[in-house]
Formats: structure tokens, sequence, C-alpha cells
């Protein structure tokens, strides 16, 4: 896995009178330990992966001792399932996965279990990946809560006050009967703070002690009759007891302020950005302290309708700060205060932008918007206006004085990543004029990357594992060829059955390459079915991608190491090519680089120290030979193969160049071959701790060889005084 | 209350993947801890390990606990413009995401950056020169921060065996930005536990700078001119007599260029050559215009008359200096041996290029011809360390005396003499078209494909639009401004889409007379 959690396991163990420090997402892992949970479950990706890594990693004893069952499910809808054991039992459990794709997935088995209603707690963390640094289409997970009939927490970011409602929320999953959602975004997970460990609760139930009976219960099963009378319980019983349960709690709050004849209505989650962008316009403190009241929702689903309405009555105007599109709170307030006769003025979205992430700098312009229109008694307006401007203004200097917008970086794959060869290859197979351009149904996982620069290909992304099943409907109605990619973590996730099993049914007669790099390697290289580990893993326990292909009836099977782009370039166009009808799939197999230099490194480093012969490999670039036209780069991308300032006086464009964090995977050598490139690029074999062998053959060729070179006249490094400048003005005739 | 004070420290982060950002963060946090700041940090990792830019954001409460007592903070998750007071990247034009961020102000702001450059996939894969103006950020970073820290860490980092992080860390120390004294910062490395030596190390060495107590290695020049042979000295003595001071670095060092891929006499063909531009050039006015027509056609003239043949790609990865550079690119010690293998694979092109003409043009006009040889190549790898891969390559290199019978040779020469007299043609009519002309053979580069591609965009662009155009059959000032976007156009993209869509913009050529 991509880190370990030795110290952070050390935390969860901690109780009563110590302190957790560390980040929220591992905060709400002890969280769930001190609430008494029995069961744990999951799916990984960011931003909750830590979660599930911890707990299925380095803190097995632990979990043994409390008789919590964790595990890693094949994806989020059998993470979903599980809560099933709260259904019956009155047993607490939590699952986690990355939202909203995730609850998606999940989402048939969520509206099961939301209408059966559950008896004991049942906790559902989502890691709400919504704005910068997500990787994920941009929607609301609230919408899922809506119509389930579930409940959204969505905290303020405070690690005590997370701790706190997670107990609550299990409570109010119990009093309710009803499934709870907490959301926590992507910078919430990652931040740091502390708070007052208490004991970890052992579970009535778990492992060690055991149900002792079964517990049949018709009206728990989706099936009418029951489910009319289940869609009753939610209205009459379930919603009532939430509402009534969140208000007696105190799970939202409310902050006051001295202008009160207006106010701010927050989801939790954005509390610490409202008062940030307040305190940019001198309208609050270090500590919270608000010149305006504040409503903050921790319970964003269901609204708790006398909260708001007392809220608002006295108040000319609110503002409410509601992240994502649709306005699911705004409209609620809106029909709660018309429903009460309230009048007060609700401002959201019409000071807020409609879509995207409120960041400091969208909060700050929002709130002053908000600020200026209402004009609260007792605010001077000035340093508000004056505030916004200086950032505007100091934007513009910025971009005045760059002259040009950043060039983006987007993510690519890594040195050496094992899946940038296929990419390599499937280009120069496109070259071939029996092949063509194909329309590329493309997949989740890193070799997403590939849609972006400098591959561009990949004509659609539809969903994890669902890259063969969304090649259906366009692969005959393509002149060309179409062809789909999938990783194995998507092949696990669901790719084999909703593809490839229909695929077959269907008698598809299409190239499916399946990227075989040994993990679910984008979410931090959580192990999978097949996973080898680099031989690490007990071959018994391996279920290698060809037998399931087999299983379901694939009979053109080819697996290819994907560093061997001619090779590999030669069987796609063989795939598409060959008379042989039904689905074509090509395994392209090697280790994600990742993985393997975490293995290898350290050996190689201990090797190099105890006096061993290590031989370290790199490639170069000659800059003599190297005309700067930089096709190699555009066949690769890969990070350690860059450009630099062309040291030629005579030659302007920059050279490429090798960067020292060259791991010598070969795709240097294997493109400009398979490319027929250019003769600039070499591979170098360092010989460390040469043997007297290694020694003497290399004095005796450097001997030999010296005799033919004369004196080349090397290239002086000395700077050349009168070197012309690079621009050279022309005056107009 | 009033005496506390009013906001946190703010400072934000920006690195690449891997760059050890996030660990930086982790020392700062602590180093505030130790001293009983209360302290937050958050981050954006997402896919920051898959190469992307990553940002992690500190904030600091210059208070202790116990002064602050039972109150409780609100800090902020997001960098906010015009709050930073520290802001840390790794590289330069990560620096600039920053300012164009608006999170770099006069009144606040210590932006603290490694002056290197780590070049984005879109900068790297332009076919020409991408690369974003690296001076104009390092002005805006100057014009725009209360102080800004800029110094090549990356390279000092290498040199010094530490790591980039270390070092910034070190320069945060030495800022003085931050409440907490040296030895704590020293501590929280420690305690941290990773690397500790180089971590020391390179924060030892960012202090330094700070302290002003480290002398940074001189950069090394970018262009790198090379020395004489003794045969090429009354060449050059002559283009010293006779040739305006700025050009002369460029012609000097295409002399040099061609007495070393042939000898002295092809070299001085290439003055003589010159000379006959130089004249026009002087006739023209080229004081005014900085000499630009004999600038960039010796440039590219020199580059057409020393085309890379196989001839001289072995005799160039054959050379004791090559050997040597590779060592040191690799970081090879002195005592390592080390094994290098070329990549080489002619096909029909490069052995013809040596073929002589009455050979090669009849096998080449067939292999054009042919779908099968167009494609056919053998694939090489030749191991220069070993004296049988060395000799192979160095016989091939001593080939260059029967170079000027070969056919390529012929072809090369024809070519540069029709591009010499269309520059010399323009030149006598419009100065700029005939630089746009000499600067279109920037377009005859690269190997194999990618050569016969550029000599094909070349000639396109020259039947259509260059000769047309220095002969007036086609206004010359419109044609100054249809090849510069035809050049940029052919150098976009590989696949040629740009140029056709160029093609397809350009406005008819109004059928002016000279220009005259």
């Amino acid at each position: 896995m991509e880190r370990t959690f030795a110290k952070e396991v050390e935390m969860l163990r901690r109780g009563d009178g110590e302190y957790f420090e560390g980040e929220g997402i591992l905060a709400i892992t002890k969280a769930l330990l001190q609430s008494g949970v029995s069961y744990v479950g999951g799916y990984q990706g960011a931003p909750v992966s830590h979660l599930m890594d911890v707990l299925t990693s380095d803190s097995k004893g632990l979990m043994a001792e409390l008789g919590v069952h964790t595990e890693v499910c094949a994806n989020e809808a059998a993470a979903c399932a599980m809560l099933a054991a709260s259904v019956n039992y009155p047993i607490r459990g939590a699952v986690t996965w990355k939202s909203t794709v995730g609850t998606n997935v999940a989402s048939d088995a969520l509206s099961n279990i939301a209408s059966a209603g559950v008896m004991g707690g049942a906790l559902i963390v989502l890691g709400e990946d919504y704005g910068e640094g997500s990787s994920i289409i941009q929607e609301r997970s609230h919408a899922f809560a809506m119509k389930c009939s579930v409940w959204l927490v969505d905290p303020r970011v405070d690690h005590p006050r997370i701790v706190e409602l997670v107990d609550k929320s299990f409570e109010l999953s119990e009093i309710s009967n009803t499934p709870v959602m907490m959301e926590f975004r992507i910078r919430a997970c990652h931040v740091t703070g502390r708070f007052a460990t208490k004991d970890n609760k052992k579970p009535r139930y778990s492992m060690n002690d055991p149900i002792p009976e079964p517990d049949y219960n018709l009206d728990r099963i989706a099936l009418p009759p029951s489910t009319y009378m289940q869609e009753k319980m939610k209205v009459e019983k379930r919603f009532p007891a939430a509402i009534d349960f969140i208000r007696d709690n105190k799970m939202n709050e409310f902050f006051d302020g001295d202008c009160d004849d207006v106010g701010i209505i927050c989801q939790g989650g954005l509390y610490n950005s409202v008062i940030r962008g307040l305190q940019q316009l001198g309208l609050a403190d270090p500590f919270g302290k608000s010149r305006f009241p504040i409503y903050c929702m921790n319970v964003t689903y269901p609204m708790v309708p006398d909260e708001v309405t007392q809220f608002c009555a006295d108040k000319r105007s609110v503002c409410i700060v509601e992240e994502g599109f649709p306005d699911y709170l705004e409209q609620a307030l809106n029909a709660t205060l018309r429903k009460a006769d309230v009048n007060t003025t609700v401002v959201g979205k019409d000071v807020f932008p409609k879509a995207g992430e409120y960041q400091s700098e969208v909060m700050m312009n929002g709130l002053a918007k908000f600020v200026e229109g209402a004009v609260p008694k007792g605010v001077d307006l000035a340093p508000v206006a004056a505030a916004t401007k200086a950032v505007a203004d100091n934007k513009a200097m910025a971009a005045e004085l760059l002259g040009a917008p950043i060039p983006k970086r987007p993510p690519g794959f890594c040195t050496g990543c094992p899946e940038r060869p296929v990419f390599s290859a499937l280009k120069l197979a496109q070259q071939d004029p029996e092949v063509g351009k194909m329309h590329i149904s493309a997949d989740i996982g890193c070799h997403t990357f590939s849609t972006l620069p400098p591959f561009n290909m990949g004509n659609t992304v539809t969903g994890y594992g669902l890259g063969l099943a969304s090649s259906a409907g366009v692969k005959d109605s393509m002149k060309g060829h179409t062809i789909s990619i999938m990783g194995d973590g998507g092949f696990w996730h669901n790719g084999l059955s909703t593809g490839i099993s229909g695929a077959v049914f269907n008698k598809h007669d299409n190239l499916l390459i399946v990227m075989a790099n040994g993990y679910s390697s984008a979410t931090g290289q959580q192990q999978l079915p097949s996973s080898t580990a680099g031989g690490m893993r007990p071959p018994d326990t391996v279920v290698p991608i060809e037998n399931a292909l087999k299983g379901v009836g694939v009979k053109w099977i080819k697996k290819q190491y994907t560093y061997q782009v001619g090779h590999m370039r030669n069987l796609i166009k063989e795939a598409l090519t060959t008379t042989e009808k039904g689905l074509k799939v090509i395994i392209a197999e090697a280790e994600c680089q990742i993985a393997k230099q975490r293995r290898e490194k350290p050996i190689a480093a201990r090797l190099l120290k105890s006096g061993k012969r290590v031989i370290r490999t790199r490639f170069g670039v000659d800059e003599d030979t190297c005309t700067g036209d930089h096709s190699c780069i555009r066949l690769s991308g890969c990070p350690s193969l860059s450009v630099k300032p062309n040291p030629d006086p005579l030659r302007k464009d920059p050279v490429a160049s090798v960067l020292n964090s060259c791991v010598g995977c070969g795709l240097c050598g294997e493109v400009s071959d398979a490319a027929v490139l250019c003769p600039s690029f070499f591979q170098a074999e360092i010989v460390q701790n040469p043997s007297l062998m290694d020694r003497v053959t290399h004095r005796f060729r450097t001997a030999v060889i010296g005799l033919f070179q004369g004196n080349d006249y090397a290239k002086e490094t000395a700077a050349n005084e009168n070197a012309p400048a690079e621009e050279i003005k022309v005056a107009a005739e | 209350m009033s005496a506390l004070p009013e906001r946190p420290i703010s400072m934000v982060i920006g690195a690449l993947g891997g760059e050890g950002g996030g660990v930086m963060a982790t020392w700062v946090v602590r180093a505030a801890e130790m001293c009983r700041y209360p302290t937050q940090s958050t981050s954006i990792p997402g896919v920051a390990q898959r190469t992307g830019a990553t940002t992690y954001y500190v904030e600091i409460y210059p208070a202790t606990h116990e002064a602050i007592g039972d109150k409780r903070l609100v800090m902020g998750l997001y960098p906010a413009p015009n709050n930073m007071d520290i802001v840390v990247t790794s590289e330069l034009m990560e620096a600039g995401r920053m300012l164009e961020n608006g999170m770099v102000t006069s009144d606040r702001t210590t932006l603290i950056a490694s002056s290197h450059r780590v070049y984005s996939v879109v900068e790297k894969s332009a076919m020409g020169d991408g690369l974003f103006r690296g001076d104009k950020l390092y002005n805006a970073a100057q014009k725009l921060a209360k102080r800004a820290v800029l110094f090549d860490m990356a390279s000092l980092a290498e040199k010094e065996g530490t790591v980039l992080n270390a070092i910034a860390f070190g320069v945060i120390a030495g800022s003085g930005e931050l409440p907490i004294p040296e030895e704590t910062f020293r501590e929280a490395i420690r305690e941290f536990g990773v690397a500790v030596e180089s971590n020391l190390k390179g924060f030892e060495i960012g202090l330094a700078y700070m302290k002003g107590e480290l002398e940074l290695p001189p950069a090394a020049p970018e262009k790198k001119t090379r020395k004489a042979k003794p045969n090429a000295e009354s060449l050059l003595a002559d283009v010293a007599a006779t040739y305006p001071a700025e050009t002369q670095t460029i012609v000097s060092e295409g002399i040099k260029r061609l007495v070393d891929y042939q000898n002295p006499a092809y070299a001085r063909l290439y003055l003589d050559r010159i000379d006959t531009v130089l004249a026009i050039d002087k006739e023209r006015g080229g004081e005014h215009n900085n000499w630009a027509l004999t600038l960039e056609t010796g440039r590219y003239l020199a580059l057409m008359m020393s085309y890379e043949d196989i001839i001289r790609v072995a005799d160039l990865k054959s050379r004791r200096s090559r050997m040597n550079r590779v060592r040191a690119e690799v970081l090879a010690q002195p005592d390592e041996p080390i094994h290098v293998t070329e990549f080489l694979k002619p096909g029909f092109d490069e052995i013809t290029s040596v073929m002589p003409t009455w050979l090669g043009r009849p096998i080449m006009n067939w292999a054009n011809g042919n779908e099968w040889a167009r494609n056919y190549n053998f694939a090489m790898r030749v191991r220069t360390n070993t004296i049988n891969g060395f000799l192979r390559l160095w016989s091939l290199s001593r080939l260059r005396f029967y170079r000027p019978r070969t056919y390529r040779y012929k072809e090369e020469q024809t070519a540069i003499e029709a591009w010499l007299e269309t520059v010399r043609e323009a030149a006598s009519r419009h100065y700029q078209l005939a630089v746009e002309i000499a600067e279109l053979a920037n377009l005859r580069k690269g190997y194999s494909d990618t050569h016969k591609r550029g000599l094909q965009n070349f000639t396109r662009i020259m039947d259509e639009v260059g000769v047309p155009c220095s002969t007036a059959a086609k206004d010359p000032a419109w044609g100054v401004d249809a090849l510069s976007k035809l050049r940029a156009a052919a150098l976009a993209d590989p696949e040629g889409d740009a140029l056709e869509k160029a093609f397809s913009e350009l406005d008819a050529a109004p059928q002016a007379a000279a220009a005259e």
C-alpha cells in the first residue's frame, strides 16, 4: 500500500485522558471505534482511502481485540449491502466510499436498506470529492439523502465536534431507524487537529460475542406489502423522530452576533470558510466571533423547520451559504419560511455562484455582495468594498506582469509507469493505415490520464469498470475500429460482469485492453484478487485475470508485457485485423512502478551499502544530435523526459533531456525503436561497486578506444560574451 | 482578547507530486506545535503523486494555548488571496501560479521559491520552443512580493546530496517570518525521523543562504561555444576582419562547426555563401536591423550544411568528449564503469545517404515508391563502451572524407542553393521577408519520419508562399505575416492539422508588385 499507518494505529488505541493528533479522516476512524462499531467496510477512493487502509492493514490486531470485522469490499454496492447486518440486529456498523460516484454504485443497496430501516446504528462515511483536487464528476450527495430519506450530516470542521457528531449520528440512526450519511470534503479529510480521546467501546455483539439467534421479520423485507408500510414509516415515524433528536441534541449550532437584523445560514462543512471570509471583510475575529448571527447546519438533511424559522423570524434578511448545485437547502428554506409565513428575505445563489466549490475568494466576494445588499445596521461598508477590490486589483496586476496564463499542470503517468507504453503503442498502431484512427472507450483509473496531453486518447469515460460496456452502442456505428480500456481495478470492481460477460453473451467483436498493473493504483495501490504484489502474495490466494476471462467464455486472450512497445503495437494490430470473431482481450501486464520502486529501492540501497555490485540503469539524450522536435516527448510524456535550453549557439529550440529521476524503465529506447525516432537516445548502465573484472575490462576498453579518439575540440563551457539576443528586432521597412 | 493577535500566520506551499511538500508542511506544523502555538494544516494531495500540482495550507496562531486559555480558534481550510504571509513553491512556474491566484501581495507576503523549472507537458511537447518565459515569472515575483527569495534549490540539493524541501525549510526558518527558534525547526526534523542527516544538512544550507553565508555556484552558461581547430584559424580571422560584431558569434560558430563537420574547404564554401548574403544585407541597411538577415541565414545555413547523416551521428557518438559528457550526465563516479547502448534504426534514407549518387538516387527513387521500403529499417543496438561497438561507429565516422560524393550530399547542396537564392531574391525586395524565409529552414530538422514531415512542410511553404513572394508574384509584405503564421503552425502539431488550417485561413495575397 501507498503508506503504512503504524503510528496512527497507536493513536487509535488511546483512551480516556489521552489525546489524538492527526488527519480528519483518521479522527473519524477513531470516533467509529469509540462508538462501538461491530463491523466496518468500504471501497477505497480519495479522500477516504485512509479509513479503510488503516483498519485493514496495520490495525488488524486491534480490530481482533475489539472483535470488529473489517473488510475491503469488492465495490461500493457490496459495502453498502454490509449495512444489512444492522437491519435485524442491534449492532452498529460503518461503511465508507468516495461520493458521489461511490454512492451511485451503492444506491441499489442504499434504497433497500433505507426502506427496510435499521435497528443498529448504520453510518455511511462519504468522501465528498467535490471541487479542487477532485478526480470525478461534480455532483452532490445531498440528492441521495432526499430520495432515500436517509439523513445527511455535514459537520463543522473541528476534530472534537466531528468526533461528537459521529457518536450522535449513530444514536440518530438508531432512534430514527434510518442509515445516516456523513459527508466530509477533501480538505476536511486531510485537516490536522487534536481531540481528547475516550476508550474504544467493545461492541455488544461482535466476532467475539456472536448474536445468539437469527431474527426473521417480514416487516424488514423490501417486498410488498412491507414496502408500502416502510414508506409510511419513513414519513410518520422516522422523519419526526429524526427531527426531534437533531433538535434536542443540538446537532445544529447557533452562534450569535451583534448585527442581528441579518443572519447567515451555512452547511457545517463551510462554517470555517464563512468565518474566514467574514474575517477578511473585518466582520469576524479568529475565534469565530462574528458580527452576524450564524446558524450552522451540521445536519443538512432533514432541515429542522422550527430551528430555521426561529433563526429567521426576527431578521430582515438571511444569507444561505450552500455549496454545489442544485440549491436544495435554499429551496427548502424558502418553502419552510413560506409555510411558517415568515417574510425574511432569503439570499443565496444570487450572490454566490450557482455551481463550483466555495473557495476563499468566492466566499469572501459572496459574503461581501450579501452585506452590501442587506446593509446591516452598524456595519461600515467601506472596508468591505476595499477588501474585495484589493484582491481583484492584485490579480489583475499579476496577470499583466505574467503576460500569459500559467500553463496547467494536469496529472499524468508517473515516471516509469507501465501503462504509458500501452498508449505509446496505441498511438503508433493508429499510424498504421490498416488500423487507422480508433474510437477509444476509456475507463477510470490511472490510465484515464491518457485522455490528457500528450496522448489525448480516449473518446468517452463513463464510469469505473464501464470501459467495455460503454463501447456496445458505438462499436457497430463506427467506420473505424472501436476499442476499450479497463484497469484491473475496474475489472474486479464490476467490469468482469458489467462489461466482459455481457460482451461475450452479445458476441461483441472488438478489442479490450486490460491494464494489469497489479493494484488499484490511483487510490493508493490497494491489492486486488489478481494482485501478486511482486510475488509477495502466496500464489494460491491469487486469482489470475485470464482465468476469470476464460471462466466467462473469452476465447482470444493474449498477455503482453507493456514495455515492449513494438510487440504491443503488433498485438493490437493482430487483434483488430484477425478474422477470428468474438471479444479479444489483451492483458497489458507490468507492475505499478511506484509499488515496484517502493519495494526494490531499499533493497538496492542495502546491497549498495554492503558493497555488493549493483547496476543502475537510466536513459539519456545526446544534446549534440537532438534537433529539438520533441517527438519523443509526444510519444512518452514521462516526467523524467524533459527539455532544457539548447546549449548549441546555432540552435534555438530546447533539446530533450532525461532527468535523474529516470528509473530506466526502457520505454525511451523502445519508443525510439518502434517509432524510428532518432539516434539521440542512449541507455547507460552504471556499475556501482564494480568487481575487479569490471574495472580491468573498463580500463582496457577505455585505453584502446582512447587510441582512436583524437582531440575532438570539446565544447568549452565558457559563456560567450557577444552571444546574440534570443529575439532579434527587425525594423519594419 | 485585545492582547491576542488578530489573525493567524497563513502559509501556503505549492509543490509537485513526490517533492515532499507534505513532509515540509508536517515539519512546520510540528515546529509550531512545539512552541505551543495552535496550528492547523490541510492539503489537496489529490492525484499529486501522479505529477500534478499540489498545495498544502498551514495556519499558525502566534499565541500559545496557555495565552488563549479555553477559547477555540476557527481556522481556515483554504489559502486566501491577499491573505498570505508566506508562500513557498518548489519550482518557479508554481510560484507564477501563486502570483496568478493573487496569493502574493507586497504588503505582507514573503515568497520563497526554487528558481529552477520543471516543464509542464504542454511546454515540453511543443515541436519548437514552447517554454513559458522564465524572466516574466522572475520579474513578476520580484514586483509583487514583499520579499522574494528565489534561487535554484534543486541543483543545490542535488550537488549537496540533500533534498529541496529541506533547503526550503531552512529558508523559512531563516526568513524570520515565523516566531519559532532555529533549534525548534531542527528538532522538528529530528522528531519526524526520516533521513534526518540529509534533511538537517539541507536545512542548514537554506539557513546559511538567508544569513548571506552561502556562496551560490555561478549558473552554467546556457550556450556552449566550440573551440576552434587550428586549421579554422585563418577563416575565423577573415570573419573577425570583415563581419559586423553582432554576426560574428554565429558565423564563426558556423565555421567551427563545418570545419569539424567536414574540413576547412567546406567551411570556406559556407563563408563564400554567407558573404553573398552579407553583401546584400549591407546594401539593405542591415545595421538598422541588427544584421538579422546575415545572422539568421548564417545560423540556418550552418545547420543545413551540417545535416545529420549517419557519418555525423557516428562521429558525434564516438568522441571522447561525448563519453565524458554521458558519464557526467548520469552521475557516474570516476571508479564506476558504465555500459552505453545506442538505439540506431537506419532505413533506406540513412543507407543511401552514404552511397554514391549514381547508386543512391535510383535506390531512393525506387524506395520512395515502395510501401515496404518506405517503412523498412533495422534496429541496431550498439554498445559504444565496448571496443567492437565503438569501432563500428568510429569507422563509420571515418567515411567523412567521402561524404561529398554521397547522394545525400548532392541533395542537400541543391536544396541549400535553392533556399539561399530565394533568401537573396527576397532580400532585394523586402528585408523582413528574407529573414522569415531564412528562419523557415528551422522546419528541416529531426530524423526519419519527423525529418520527412519537416521537409514536406518546408517545401510546401516555400513553393506556395516563400518563392512567389520573393519574386513579387505575391505581395512580399503579405508574405512576411503569412510565413511566420505558417512556420508556427508547422511546429504546432506533428499531424499537420494546424498547418492545413493555417493554409486554409491565409487571406488571398494581394497581387501587388514589389514592395518598393
